[in-house]
This record gives structure tokens, sequence and C-alpha cells, in this order.
């Protein structure tokens, strides 16, 4: 799909066409709304403190000072939120846990650099900051663990006392087990391997603006969030509000990619001091404490095991892993897909996996693209190039051994996730084939230069989707499945269309119209999308998951088919002709037989909408909302192929080719999903080869917590990537559609991790931790070495 | 109180005579005061590039400089690009090529190879890459950045 040409103006847009987006042009002019764009002109502005240390009480808190600076309006600490609020509700808690409940502000001790303990609402943002600095605070630092392993170790100070007598919060084994399996396996292949934390880092960091009407009892909070629906929910919850007295508008999101999910600690904040102020409050995140209040993602550690046959035929697969959890919860916790995408695209019918969830005085984990399924891909792939060593096969072979085939799908796996439909094999060939990989294998990885090249593959499955309400409920999480939407004909023709779906980058508004437009048969041009205002969407679950257009396209195409229906009955109404024979075209309604007897939409719609001139067993109007729940989720799928080139005797490494073939089912917007690909693979390549949110260990501070000290990547730092797909087309989803946004961060880190050990394979050395840097490979081989030294 | 500077400052064309907190940056300035919000705020320290502005003619960041050292120039900003419902070339370049998704990013990219563009220089991919690692994306993996700029550079 490389450089997919848009779309010509005029052709008619459906499923499939490469049409440019309808967010373009306001975001080109630098006339989107974000949060932070949203400026009312009596608004005040918040600023937060924040604990320096890692684990610590407040022995004393004095805000007398900060109150009597000019401009200071309004202040909260942690027991005036205890007051007057309730602990924010995680929306998807791990399953079998404790409660951790937690306040917007804490009320004694802080449990985390970052953690919020003071607001301030002042008539600027400099003063606000300046009145935070003025808070006097004595400080009582108590004993810290920041290493998720260590957190668990019998010493370790229990950080929940009240709640927990260690740190670990719960375990969730699920699976068949694999006893018989392990026993009777020739080669069992096992490791250890540490998953770095990382962060999104959307480039908009989160916002909020708060406007509290008593006399009107209306809350109406612009948030940049990925679902505004639910933060309503909480926020109703948190602050002993009716629902309806919440309305939440998320315009223009910067970038979410799963960090922007639901209420945070700030959003209650604001809405607190505007309900005590009866003025709107604003505050926007600054970049430093973005790193520290907002989600941090992926850090865990996987013990994994592959048990096999001689023959290379795995037997059983488990994985013991620890999750780490941070200082407290948030919105999404932990990942959870790990345990449900472990197996991976293998025929694994014996297993188990453990999820231990662990607290540590760190910013809270949360959800990020990939959601656990990159952190078992890195240790699943490692293994199987380990287990093709161990038997003598070649990787590739004991991949394509093992890969379910289309004939055995749909396939349920260890954990009951079901694989709906697709060509595994074909993709990791298409992979191999790209990179001459036969090539590869004869030409042997040593270079004229001294330098050495390998090739390493990474074959992955994304669940996309849930599947099903019931499966969601069943863990307690308080969302559901579905996603609904309105679509109201309006006097000039066109059709007004009502998300609650909040724009923010995957390009929604555009997907869902062409999939109104098809089956509708309006001109695309002509439907206006409004998304992310609570006030004027149905109630929908959100954005994330990679589960929007599955669950969309089916609400649309209802909506659309229904309205489609009623335009017609009301246009042979007209014409008098059979609404059989009508059909919708552009702007018109016409006999398919006979273009020139039609009559305009916008005449249609004035009818319904006046109620004049339409069938008497008709009601006027002419809207449609629809509510779809989808059937299950979608496997998305596919593999990759790195090429890399390494210095045996630094660690340096380029990666000179990157080979990503991958299966979305039906394409709605070829541009589109092209895009999703190349940014979910550029965050791939970021947290695989560089990003890395480290705490000091004696200390507990965060060391990487700028712009400056993060590495997330430049356009100057990622190589050229190439793209391949098939497209089947799922049997579970309208249109045979399958999530796309989150496939190309689950394989590069094993890809590239087996590529460098690939070219080093006389040295037989292993990369078990990311970030893969050059330090890290010339630990490996100075590992190997030493290693070899000692047989 | 606080005191404030005088400046007097030309964005987009039109002239502003200002008093500015001197501890203001020049993005605040674009956005609290001009309401130009499409000059966005990614960092504070001058990595993200959100918030790049042409100053005289240059690509700079603009948290990166005070208000008052605004005065007595010409600023360039996202809003200025287009002519009234026209987009510019390079903008068009941008939405042909997919080049944004959240599009939070966009207005410095815009910005950045508004001046490359103006600079004349024919270059490479590579150099391209190069020239725009100033500015960050987390969406796009930046190949449609690349790409758009590219089709303007080499008169596409």
């Amino acid at each position: 799909m490389a450089d997919t040409l848009p779309h010509v103006a005029g052709a008619p847009v459906g499923v499939g066409t490469p049409v440019t987006r309808k967010e373009d042009d306001r975001l080109l002019r630098g006339d989107g709304r974000f949060t932070d764009d949203v400026r009312p002109a009596d608004a005040l502005h918040m600023a937060v403190g924040r604990c320096p240390f890692p684990h610590a009480r407040i022995a004393h808190l004095d805000t007398s000072a900060a109150e009597r600076l000019d401009g200071v309006r309004h202040i909260l600490v942690g027991a005036d939120v205890v007051a007057a609020t309730s602990v924010i509700s995680p929306l998807r808690p791990t399953p079998g846990t404790p409660d951790l409940p937690y306040y917007a502000l804490a009320p004694e001790v802080c449990v985390y650099e970052g953690h919020a303990f003071v607001s301030v609402a002042a008539t600027s943002r400099h003063i606000a900051e300046d009145a935070i600095d003025l808070v006097e605070v004595e400080w009582e630092p108590l004993p810290h663990v920041t290493d998720t392993l260590a957190a668990l170790a019998p010493e370790a100070t229990v950080l929940h006392p009240a709640q927990l007598d260690s740190n670990l919060l719960s375990t969730n084994p699920m699976g068949p087990g694999a006893d018989a399996e392990l026993a009777a396996a020739d080669v069992i292949v096992e490791d250890v391997f540490r998953v770095n934390r990382v962060t999104g880092l959307p480039m908009e960091p989160r916002a909020v603006v708060a406007e509290w009407r008593p006399g009107a009892r209306r809350l109406t909070v612009h948030c940049a969030t990925q679902v505004p629906h639910l933060v309503r929910m909480q926020l109703a919850e948190t602050l002993h509000l009716d629902e309806g007295e919440v309305r939440v508008i998320a315009s223009d999101v910067g970038g979410g990619y799963g960090l922007k999910l639901g209420a945070y600690p700030e959003d209650v904040l604001a809405c607190l001091h505007s309900m005590r102020l009866v003025r709107p409050v604003k505050w926007a995140e600054d970049r430093q404490e973005h790193f520290r209040a907002t989600t941090h993602a992926r850090e865990s550690v996987h013990r994994f095991r592959i048990a096999a046959t001689q023959t290379g035929r795995i037997l059983a697969i488990t994985d013991t892993y620890a999750a780490d959890l941070g200082g407290q919860y948030s919105s999404f916790g932990p990942a959870q897909l790990s345990s449900y995408t472990y197996p991976g695209p293998y025929r694994v019918t014996a297993g188990h996996v453990e999820r231990q969830v662990v607290v540590t005085n760190k910013t809270p984990i949360g959800a990020y693209r990939g959601y656990g399924q990159p952190e078992v891909n890195f240790a699943r792939e490692r293994l199987m190039d380990r287990l093709a060593r161990e038997v003598g096969i070649d990787p590739l072979e004991v991949r394509l051994m093992n890969l379910l085939t289309p004939e055995e799908l749909p396939f349920t796996n260890l954990s009951g996730a079901i694989y709906d439909s697709g060509d595994y094999p074909r993709c990791l060939r298409m992979a191999a084939d790209a990179v001459d990989y036969s090539g590869h294998r004869v030409r042997g990885t040593v270079r004229p230069d001294g330098r050495r090249t390998g090739i390493g593959f990474s074959s992955f499955i994304e669940r996309t989707g849930y599947p099903s309400a019931k499966f969601l409920a069943d863990r307690r999480s308080r969302y559901g499945t579905h996603e609904s939407l309105t679509l109201r004909a309006n006097r000039t023709g066109g059709i007004d269309l009502f998300t609650g779906v909040s724009t923010m980058g995957q390009g929604s508004e555009t997907t869902i119209a062409q999939v109104c437009a098809q089956v509708h048969g309006v001109d695309f041009a002509r439907i206006t999308v409004h998304a992310g205002d609570t006030g004027a969407s149905p109630l929908n679950t959100g954005g994330f998951s990679s589960r929007t257009m599955i669950a969309a396209a089916g609400a649309v195409r209802i909506a659309a088919s229904e309205l489609r229906a009623k335009t017609l009955r009301i246009a042979a109404y007209r014409l008098a002709v059979d609404p059989e024979d009508l059909t919708i075209d552009g702007q018109v309604v016409r006999l398919r037989d006979d273009p020139a007897c039609a009559i305009s939409l916008a005449e249609v719609h004035e009818a319904a909408i006046f109620g004049r001139g339409i069938p008497d067993e008709e009601d006027p109007g002419l809207e449609a909302t629809a509510h779809y729940e989808p059937p299950a989720a979608a496997f998305a799928f596919g593999s990759a192929a790195a090429v890399v080139t390494v210095d045996p005797e630094t660690g340096d490494f380029d990666v000179d080719r990157f080979v990503f073939v991958h299966d979305s089912g039906t394409v709605v917007n070829p541009l589109i999903v092209e895009g999703q690909v190349r940014g979910a693979l550029a965050q791939g390549f970021g947290a695989a080869l560089g990003e890395e949110l480290r705490y000091d260990r004696d200390t507990g501070q965060l060391v990487s917590g700028s712009m400056l000290d993060y590495f997330a990547p430049t356009a100057a730092d990622l190589p050229e990537w190439e793209l391949l797909h098939t497209e089947v087309a799922s049997p579970v989803t309208p249109f045979g559609v399958r999530g796309v946004g989150e496939t190309g961060t689950i394989p590069p880190a094993a890809a590239i991790a087996n590529a460098i050990c690939d070219a080093l394979s006389d040295m037989n050395l292993d990369i078990t931790s990311l970030p893969i840097t050059p330090e890290s490979v010339w630990r490996a081989i100075a590992a190997a070495s030493a290693g070899e030294g000692m047989s | 109180m606080i005191e404030t500077v005088p400046i007097l400052v030309t964005v987009n064309g039109t002239r502003h005579v200002l008093d500015v907190e001197p501890r203001m940056h020049a993005a605040d300035l674009l956005r609290g005061m001009l309401g130009l919000t499409g000059t966005h705020v990614g960092c504070e320290q001058g990595v993200c590039g959100m918030c790049t502005i042409l100053l005289d003619g240059t690509a700079v960041k603009g948290c990166l400089l005070l208000a008052p050292q605004l005065d007595g120039c010409e600023v360039e900003t996202v809003e200025g690009l287009a002519t009234g419902e026209e987009l510019a070339p390079l903008q068009r370049a941008f939405k042909e090529a997919h080049a944004l998704q959240c599009g939070f990013c966009t207005p410095g990219f815009l910005m950045a190879a508004t001046a490359l563009e103006r600079s004349g220089r024919r270059l490479t991919r590579e150099e391209i890459r190069e020239e725009l690692s100033g500015v960050l994306c987390r969406c796009t993996g930046y190949e449609g950045i690349v790409r758009a700029v590219e089709r303007r550079l080499t008169g596409g």
C-alpha cells in the first residue's frame, strides 16, 4: 500500500475509498479546537502541587502564604477533596483485586513522585504556579520501592497497608495447565523478559476547562479525553452530581493512545474549584507534570516458557508475569491483554498464564496502544528463535510449522480468545520473501566490512474490540462494548452525524461518514460530523481498544438504513412512485431507471422536518439513532521481518529494513489504515529502541521525565518501513473490518532483537530486556563471551 | 502589580501594540493575547516543536522566546498560511499525503516546512528528515509528512 493516492473529488465515497479526511482542513489552518484552545474570558487558572518524593507523609501543610498572594482565589488540599467528593473509580479494575480507592488529592501519604497534594485557582497560570511555590510543606519521607520484583520481596515496605498485607494486588491464574506436556517435552526454552516502562507521549498534554452554573445546575467540562461519556459517568459519581447535570466535551484531542482514557484527578479538581468559585476554571498540564501525572505503561517482568518436541512442535506455553501498577490505580490500570494473547498465532493447546499486579512507588500505569500485547510478543517471539536454535531448525520453519492455518480457524486459544479468520502463514512467507530470507541464509551473516547482518521475524495477533459486554461485566469493567450514533437530516439536504467518539487522530469522523455515505447514498461531503460532546450524542463507549470502527460501522449501518428507508418513503409519496424503485444519489432521490424523475434531498428533508407533504402514516422528523454491539472481537494478525547490521565489537546496530505484513480485514480507508500502521510502528520502534521511564533505585526519582531526557523518535530516527498487507474479511464484524490502531506496536521489539541475535548467532547472545540499545547489545555480547569463557 | 513592557509586533501582517509581562513566552502571547490558538504548546523547553513560528522568516520555537523579544518583529503563524478559503500548496500537500492525524503537531511542521520551502533548497529525503527533526509527531510515523514536504520541495 505504498504511497496510496487520494480519492478524486466528486467520485462516490464508500467503504474502501482513500478519501482525504474531514478533520484535515481545520487542523491544517490552526483552527482545531483542542481543550487548551477553549478560553472563556473570565476563566481562572489552576496549578497543582506535586510530591517531590516517591513515598512521603505530609507532616505539616500550610497554605496561608499562598492564600495571601494577590490573584489567588481558592486552594484545595486533600481534606477538602475527601470532604467534597467520592473516590475516583477505575473503569477497568484488575479482576479479583481489592479496591485501592484514591482521591483527587492525596490526603496524607503520597505514593509516587508527582502525586498531587494541593491545587490552586488564581487569576493567571503564573500566579497559580507562584502560589504553589508558596505552599509550605513538611515532608516525612517514607521507605520506598520502585523495582517491580523488589516490591514483592518480604522486606519491602507495604504501600497500602490498610487494604493489602503485601504489594501484590492480585494474581489471575488462567488456562488449562500444562503439567503433562511439560513433563513430556523434549525441549523447554524459558527466560525472564523485562519490558520497559514507557509512555505514549501525546503531543497535546492533558487539559480541562470546567464551568459550573449553580442556577442551571450544569457542569460543563471540556476535557482532552478519548471517552467523554465515561468521564461524565466518573465525574458525576465523584462529585455527587446527577449524570444529567454533567456535560463533557472533547472536540479535538491531540493524541490519546490509551493515556486519555477516563477521568484524572485534575479533572475533578478543576470541577471542584469551579463549583466553589462559580467561575470557569482551566488547567493545562505542562510537560514536566505530564511525565509524572499522566499514566505510564508496559512495565512488566515475564517468566515465559515454551515446551516443544525435538521436531519443533510446540506442546505448551506458560507465562507468569509481574505487571507494575505504580503507586495507585488509574482508570485503566495495568495492561490485561498479555493474559489473552500470550500464545500468539500458534497452535497451542496446553499452558497457563498468571498475572501478578504489583504496587510500587511510581506513576500509575494505564492503557497504552497494545495494552499487554507487545510485551508478550517480545517474550514469545524471542523464545521461538531460542527454540529453533535448540532443535536445530530454521526460525522461519519453526514458526511456519506452528502457525495456525486458515483451515484451523476459528480457533479458541488457551484463554478462551477466539481467533476468527485469516491466513497467518501467508503473512510470514510474504515477510520472508520480501527480505530475501533464503538468499540471506545462503550468504551468511558476515559482511566484508566486518559488521554482521541478520534477519529476525516476529509473528503476531492483535485482539481488536471486545468479545462481549458480558466479558467486560464479568471482569467488573464499567463500560460496555457497543457504539452508537445519531443521524439527523437537515433542511439543506445534508445529514448531521452525532457520535460520542472523540476525534484524536484516528480519522473516525471520516471513516464513519464513509460508511454512512455508502449505506445511505448521500454525498460524503454533505455529512457533517459532530463528535465527542455528551450533550449532543447518544451514550456510547468511546475510542480505544481498536474497537471504534468495528462497533461504529454496525451502528451507522443500522441508522443509515433506517434514515434511507424513511427518506425513500417520503420521496416516493411526493413523486407518486414506489419506494422500491427509488435510490439516493448524492443530493437527490431519484428513480433508479430514470434520473430525470428526482426530488432533492433538501426538499424531502424539509417536508419531513416540517411534517408537510408526507404520508399520513409517517411521523414528522427524519432522524435515526442506533446502538450496536459487535458479536465478537476480531483478531488482526501479521508478521514482521527486520534486517539489521551490527558491529560485533561495539554493539552498534542499524535497522536497515523493516517489513511489516498485516491484515486488518476490510479496509475502510487505505490512507487512514496506512497512517495508523505507521504511527503504531513509530511507537513500537521508540519503545523497542530507546524510550524508557527510568527511576533511580536509591532515590526513587524519575530520571528521564522530560522531553530532553525521554527518547521519542524524530523523523530522522526511524528507518523507511515497507508495508505489505492481506485483506481477509472478518466474518464476525460489519463489512469484515478488523481494528488497526495498535498492531504496529506489537512486533518491532522481537523482530529487531531476533535479527541482532541472528547476526551474532555464532556468539550465542541473548536479548531479554527492553529497550534494545547499542549499550545493551554490547553488554549482551560481553555476557555471552563471559559465558563462553566459563564453559 | 507585575510590570509590563510595551511592544509593537506584526503578526500575519497585522500590527499589534501590546503590553506584555516580561516572563510571558511568545507562544503564550500568540495564544492568550491574540487568540491565535493554532500555535500549540507541547513542552515549553524547546524540544517538541509544537510552537514553531516564523520570526522575520526564520523558523523558531515560540516557547524559547520571551514576548518582549518580539518587539519590532514580523511573526507568521499557521493561521497566516491559507488565503481565504484556499489552502496553501503545502497545506494541500499535507492533506493529500495524510501527513496529519490528531493535528496537534501540524502547525509546527507546517511552519518548519514553510521555512524550508522558501529557502529554495532542493533536499533529499534524508535531508528532509533531518530538517524536520525539530518537531515531534507521535501519530504518523512521519512518513506522510516527509512525503508532503518532498513533493513540495521537488515542485510536486
